[in-house]
């Protein structure tokens, strides 16, 4: 276990800033992970913190240390890579042997380490073979192998689940943790897929365009997001996100969906007339009766199955597309006409021109419609 | 009036000579009625791409009969075949630009230029694409270019539409609605569609019956809900659902009043000999191993269950993934709501008999869903 | 693969015939010619039909030449010699230099790293009779002319870029993630080197050192003007056959045949390690 501290490190490739005075604290035995879209240069932090590539400005600290001038072998961290990156030419073992062989210990540690490692990941019976002669499932594992061997304080995982298939991601995805917890290190995970970063992280640095956007327990971030592109990022379905333009009720704001008023409680005034984007996860939104009070009529476009659940594509009057997500095999309208609950607490709101979320004032905003 | 839309009978494919070459799809019969939307499904290598290619036309069958309506085509180019394709490397024309490749096929349709450009930037406004019209292939994005190939297949009024992989490449916040959009327009228009995928979740999404397929044989061919509720075999069981169906050996047991099922770690599951209608416990009892198989949200928790301990609690934002030690393996379970479990928790697990799926531990065939004989 | 039609079978065995006879045509006469005599060779008309005779290879062994105006001594085996030497010393010599250069052109890319590179690769353009002038003054000048070590030198010119950009490209397409793997697994750059980039690359140098090789091999206008007749290498010793009293075709054949065959042999053995680096040379360079 280690600390890890970033200061403003800044990295330009020709005249491309691909990482910008980013600076990020990693607390001891933490497990964080890097998420973003590809080229939002999480993969090029990693290989900062690796030491394989330099910083143009700022500083690398591990365990409180300045590592940014050390060399990569001198910095005792353990990576797998998303291509897995074994070295084609040396048998699994070898692999795997190749992060305790710089150290000089006996063969006999060596080899013994490798066996534990190897069994601990189920590929103990396929160490003699070469990586062409290995299943992309077990060539993973070996690189996870060669990554844990040497029992690093600090461990760095580039998106090492993204190149094998759906059963075994999914696999990887329940036993990494216990693997990981065993290990004790302090990991550094980075990944596209949300799920994986909030399956896996304790907390969640999202980054786009060389910088943090947000970073914050997995329940911040989906909870909470800070601007539309981050709510956009997790979840599966998306988040149906309309444009609106609240406006003012009796009992505080409201916007209007096939013409019947959606309350969002908590907001006030200050958001009345302002043009916004209304963002509801599809989850929070359910088909509900015509009786209910404030269900807003649909059309039932098509329904599309998602592994546990069943999502659904529904217009508004004004023709707005509304995703509705429920759990498999409860009932709902397959086709035509229906209508929905919004929730209008569950919902965001997003300043449309700058994409920044507005929170709720809990207190004053109801002050203030009353007012109002 | 005939409303098949495509067979297949008896089809087989060898690469290399008839009979010795590679037996990449093994005697696949199949029929696909006007309207429908049909899934290929398997891992690769299982003989969907070249079944698809068979009935596209771009790979000769070796036996057997392909017939589109009431016509032979098995032996025509693939030009008379009137078949639409959207491929998995998008094949987009590079000299022309996205609004011409997608209005390609109109060419020969003898369509208005007007109509052209009207029904281009109507399917164009449903992929999202409208912004990239005047690109070129080679400036766009790969999620951008495979819509721009799907945009180019819909767009044909074709007796079949065959999509490879359509939606493997695309950005995953739009999948979701461009899968309601294109499955409505698909609906819509009455088109019949035929789509090649690895991927499960697409294929249940999409399609209204999905064929199973893996090693060239022909699996299972059902509605989503059947393979679900009732999978053909281990195989289709464990393909088909995410998280994957749970799997445990087990011996069985029979006495008096019960059925009991022995799993490893001496954990057992008893139950009562009436959760089960007569012929199932006859068919259980005449085995003395089997594999059961239950799906991860049919899991309940109960404190009247077999203790399991919580070994990992993931919560995903609308699901909860929980994997717990259970008899010598792991058990997930899916919970719609945010569980707070702690890791080293006891639960109680409890398999309703109704849940149960009954495998024979060697063929893999499926000896009972619940109460009933498979 | 599509089956194809028996029609297609034939037409496509019919052009291969084609082309191997075009190819190989000339090598086969070659060695028909050396066993024969002067005479039979250049009888009117020419015939397959011969008494095959070894004197043409007894002549280039034992060094004794009898021609119709007396015997000539010929240096033929030392010839030989020089060639073997000077292309296993000048391939060796450019692969010490040119495979670190490589790597550093392949993973380091530094200002002006493509323009060093490019120029290395422009010897190979300059016809080399345009620097042969200049390059005699200048050994000697330096007392390297009709040196071995001045030969070496200046096949350099040959070899070091022929290796430098075959060589290039195959580091270039190691995945530097396996390199960095190696490089945290806590190896220094040099071991990596050694024991991840050249292993990885072998088939690439192998590839390059043999054409290298065969080019070194084949060079005739360096060793004519830079090197006396007990420095040079069988292309330019194979002259010493036209004589005052005529041609000596059968010699000239014996000594092509014994001269290609190392060449050809090493290139059968790697044929494929061969096309694989010319391909990857001409694709990367």
């Amino acid at each position: 276990m280690t600390t890890l501290q970033l200061k403003n490190i800044v990295k330009r490739y020709k005249s491309q800033t691909v990482l910008d005075d980013l600076s990020l604290e990693v607390a001891d035995g933490e497990r964080l992970v890097l998420f973003g879209p590809s080229g939002s240069g999480k993969t090029v932090l990693l290989r900062l913190i690796a030491g394989v590539i330099d910083p143009d400005e700022g500083r690398v600290l591990i365990g409180g240390e300045d590592m940014t001038a050390v060399d990569a072998e001198h910095r005792g961290v353990g990576m797998a890579f998303q291509n897995f990156a074994l070295f084609p030419h040396m048998s699994a073992s070898d692999n795997i042997a190749s992060a305790l062989t710089s150290r000089k210990s006996s063969k006999e540690a060596i080899a013994g380490g490798v066996q534990k490692v190897a069994k601990l990941l189920k590929i103990d019976h396929v160490l003699s073979h070469h990586p062409k002669a290995l299943s992309n499932g077990q060539k993973q594992r070996t690189a996870l192998a060669r990554a844990l061997v040497g029992s690093p304080p600090l461990l760095l995982l580039d998106d090492p689940l993204r190149n094998v298939d759906a059963k075994l991601r999914f696999e990887m995805r329940l036993e990494l943790p216990r693997l990981l917890a065993a290990q004790g290190a302090t990991v550094i995970y980075v990944t596209q897929d949300y799920k994986e970063a909030m399956a896996l992280g304790d907390r969640i640095a999202v980054m786009a365009e060389g910088r943090i956007r947000q970073i914050g327990t997995p329940a911040e971030i989906y909870n909470s997001p800070a601007d539309i592109e981050i709510a956009r990022l997790f979840g599966d379905p998306t988040i149906n996100l309309l444009d609106v333009v609240p406006q003012r009720g009796p009992d505080g704001a409201f916007v209007e969906l096939s013409g019947v008023r959606v309350r969002l409680p908590g907001f006030g005034a200050e958001i009345v007339g302002k043009e916004c984007v209304l963002g509801l996860r599809p989850e929070t939104i359910a088909f509900t009766e015509a009786s209910t009070l404030g269900a807003v009529p649909v059309t039932v476009e098509a329904e599309t199955p998602l592994n546990e659940k069943t999502v659904t594509l529904a217009l508004t009057a004004r023709g707005r597309e509304i995703l509705v997500s429920r759990p498999a095999g409860t009932p709902g309208p397959t086709a035509g006409p229906a209508h929905i609950a919004v929730n209008g607490r569950a919902a965001f709101l997003f300043d449309r021109a700058s994409g920044q979320r507005i929170r709720p004032s809990e207190v004053t905003s109801k002050r203030n419609g009353e007012a109002a | 009036m005939n409303d098949t839309a495509l067979s297949i009978d008896n089809v087989d494919k060898f690469y290399g000579p008839v009979d010795y070459g590679v037996h990449a799809v093994k005697r696949l019969s199949m029929e696909v009625k006007k309207g429908e939307i049909i899934a290929l499904l398997g891992s690769s290598g299982c003989g969907k791409t070249s079944t698809l290619r068979m009935i596209a036309g771009f790979e000769p069958v070796s036996r057997g009969t392909i017939s589109l309506g009431s016509r032979q085509v098995q032996t025509l180019p693939p030009v008379r075949r009137n078949v639409a394709m959207a491929f998995e490397g998008y094949s987009l024309y590079p000299p022309l630009t996205v609004r011409e490749n997608i209005g390609f096929a109109l060419k020969a349709s003898k369509l208005s230029q007007a109509v052209v450009d009207e029904k281009v930037a109507s399917i164009a406004k449903l992929l999202e694409i409208e912004d990239i019209l005047g690109r070129y292939p080679s400036s766009i994005s790969g999620g951008q270019q495979q819509r721009a190939s799907l945009g180019r297949a819909l767009i044909r009024d074709a007796a079949l539409h065959l999509l490879d992989e359509p939606m493997g490449q695309l950005e995953p916040q739009l999948r979701a609605v461009l899968r309601g959009r294109i499955k409505h327009y698909i609906k819509e228009r009455g088109l019949t569609a035929i789509l090649v995928t690895h991927d499960q979740t697409e294929a249940n999404a999409l399609a209204d019956r999905i064929a199973v397929m893996e090693g060239g044989v022909l699996q299972q061919f059902d509605t989503p809900k059947k393979i679900k509720e009732r999978p053909a075999n281990l195989f289709t069981g464990t393909f088909v659902g995410e998280p994957p169906m749970n799997v445990f050996e087990a011996s069985v047991s029979g006495s008096g009043t019960g059925i009991r099922f022995g799993l490893k770690d001496g954990v057992h599951l008893d139950y009562h000999t009436s959760d089960f209608s007569h012929p199932v416990r006859e068919a259980l009892l005449k085995r003395q191993k089997v594999v059961l198989g239950v799906r991860p949200y049919a899991v309940r928790r109960s404190a009247d269950g077999v203790t399991g301990r919580v070994a990992v609690n993931q919560w995903l934002g609308d699901q909860t993934h929980i994997a717990a030690d259970f008899a010598g393996g792991t058990m997930v379970l899916v919970e719609h709501d945010r569980t707070s479990l702690e890791i080293g928790q006891p639960i109680g697990i409890r398999l309703e008999p109704s849940s149960l799926h009954v495998f024979d531990s060697e063929s893999g065939n499926a000896i009972s869903h619940g109460e009933e004989l498979a | 693969m599509e089956t194809m039609s028996p029609l297609e079978r034939i037409l496509r065995g019919i052009a291969l015939t084609l082309v191997v006879i075009f190819f190989m045509f000339p090598i086969v006469w070659i060695f028909l010619m050396s066993f024969q005599t002067n005479e039979t060779i250049l009888r009117i008309p020419p015939s397959v039909i011969f008494t095959p005779t070894l004197d043409n290879y007894a002549a280039l062994i034992t060094g004794k030449l009898t021609t119709a105006a007396g015997t000539l001594d010929i240096a033929f085996m030392r010839n030989l010699g020089n060639s073997v030497f000077l292309s296993v010393a000048s391939v060796a010599l450019a692969l010490v230099l040119g495979v670190p250069a490589a790597y550093a052109f392949a993973r380091h890319k530094f200002r002006g790293s493509e323009d060093i590179a490019f120029t290395l690769l422009s010897f190979r353009f300059a016809p080399p009779l345009l620097v042969l002038l200049p390059l005699t003054q200048y050994f000697q000048w330096l007392g390297l002319s009709n040196t071995y070590f001045g030969l070496i030198w200046v096949y350099q010119l040959i070899c070091l870029p022929l290796i430098l950009w075959i060589v290039r490209g195959y580091f270039e397409d190691i995945s530097a993630d396996v390199e960095y793997a190696y490089r945290i697994a806590g190896h220094s750059w040099f071991s990596t080197f050694r024991k991840i980039a050249l292993p990885l690359a072998g088939p690439g140098i192998a590839a390059a050192g043999l054409l290298a090789f065969i080019f070194a091999w084949n060079n005739f206008v360096f060793a004519l003007v830079l090197a006396s007749a007990d420095k040079q290498p069988v292309t330019v010793g194979a002259l010493a056959f036209v004589t005052a009293s005529g041609i000596q075709y059968g010699q000239i054949a014996a000594a092509i045949v014994l001269s290609i065959t190392p060449t050809l042999a090493l290139a059968l053995y790697a044929q494929r390690y061969l096309v694989e680096g010319l391909s990857l040379g001409a694709v990367k360079g």
